[in-house]
């Protein structure tokens, strides 16, 4: 039987010096002791981000034009949630990786119709609304060209917020106004906030509806963007104010800023499976030739143990 | 109230961020520093002496 050769890579060679005792659970207890000590007095120097929630009725009071804007957008179907595809609807194929349309594969798992969900049945929920469950009546009796005829004349209006009302300079667009300007009211009210969340079990805690509504609009961008948290703005390892963020998704968010990445629909999966490879590259290290002997040939082991290799050489 | 803002950040940090911008590199100064301390501590692991050196040289 052979002697298997030996690989400096893979094996140990036996070692021949002396031993020192090593505590290595009182090094252990002073690294865990340190670490309190500066989690307090960080803590107590710095806080944490305490940014207010944002919810609709913040945007709907900070901004109800784009609160009108964006409902129109959840009518006729072009918001960011009515278009996206899976998980939510079948507006699209989602992101997919090439020809593996993944998006698609895992199917609508949080079915939301953002016209029926984000406006008409938060609208019927209104109690003692006479007009407007009239003019509910007349948007469900509509056929679908004319619900579109009403929100393209309605999109093509000039619209205005006066007195607290959404106003709309058409008379072409139908029921789209009153709904409009209503929700807007709810929403300012705080009432939208809680009709989006109930019916979801015994706890309230499905914040999904509202905050994908939230997302829609171009209020939540405009407050990220002056954040430094969108994507193009390596937001992904930035947090808010001057607190230091999760530096180390820089690799991650690194390849949303350069092509094909940056321009490309499906930069999402493509950076994701990218990753996936990079870390199985990582995990597999002591497996791939080459790669491995980078940290023999690299020696900075022995200027940790440089000490040893002085008295050994 | 008194008491809550006793447990207040002393340095509040959530006034708006500052950046550093090279080229269409982007990072938050909070960031660079917290990188520039980690590197800084890696390099200090790496050339610090191990303590109780000088111990066991006089052990010997």
């Amino acid at each position: 039987m052979t002697k298997k050769a030996f690989n400096p890579d893979v094996d140990a060679p036996k070692w021949k010096g002396g031993y020192h005792p090593y505590d290595i659970v009182k090094e252990g207890s002073i690294a865990i002791a340190v670490i309190l000590v500066l989690t307090l007095v960080l803590a107590i120097l710095f806080g944490s981000p305490d940014e207010k929630a944002i919810t609709i009725k913040t945007w709907s009071n900070a901004a109800p034009l784009d609160f009108a804007n964006t409902t129109l957008e959840e009518l006729n179907g072009t918001s960011t949630t009515a278009a996206y595809g899976a998980p939510y609807n079948t507006a699209s194929t989602g992101q997919q990786l090439g020809p593996l349309q993944l998006a698609k594969w895992v199917g609508v798992r949080i079915p939301v119709n953002a016209a029926k969900d984000f406006v008409i049945s938060p609208l019927k929920s209104l109690p003692d609304q006479p007009a407007l469950d009239h003019q509910l009546a007349v948007w469900s009796a509509a056929s679908t060209s004319t619900k579109n005829s009403w929100l393209t004349s309605y999109g093509k209006a000039k619209v205005k917020f006066v007195n607290g009302q959404v106003v709309a300079n058409t008379t072409t667009a139908g029921p789209v106004p009153v709904m409009i300007n209503q929700l807007t009211q709810m929403a300012r009210s705080g009432a939208l906030d809680q009709a989006l969340v109930t019916g979801h079990g015994f706890y309230t805690t499905d914040y999904t509806k509202p905050l994908l509504f939230l997302a829609d609009s171009e209020y939540l961008a405009g407050l990220a963007d002056h954040q430094h948290l969108t994507g193009d703005q390596w937001g992904m390892m930035n947090e808010t104010g001057n607190y230091p963020g999760q530096s180390w998704l820089w690799l991650y968010t690194f390849w949303y800023q350069i092509p094909p990445f940056k321009t490309s629909a499906n930069a999402d999966v493509l950076v994701w499976g990218l990753m996936m490879v990079l870390s199985a590259v990582l995990l597999l290290v002591p497996f791939i030739p080459g790669l491995r002997s980078v940290p023999r040939k690299l020696k900075l082991y022995r200027l940790i143990w440089r000490e040893h290799y002085q008295e050994t050489e | 109230m008194a008491f809550i803002l006793s447990f207040a950040a002393l340095i509040p940090l959530d006034s708006l961020g500052h950046y550093i911008h090279w080229g269409w590199v982007e990072i938050s100064v909070a960031n660079f520093i917290i990188i520039v301390l980690m590197i800084a501590t890696f390099i200090a692991a790496i050339t610090a002496p191990f303590p109780g050196r000088r111990r066991r040289k006089e052990n010997r």
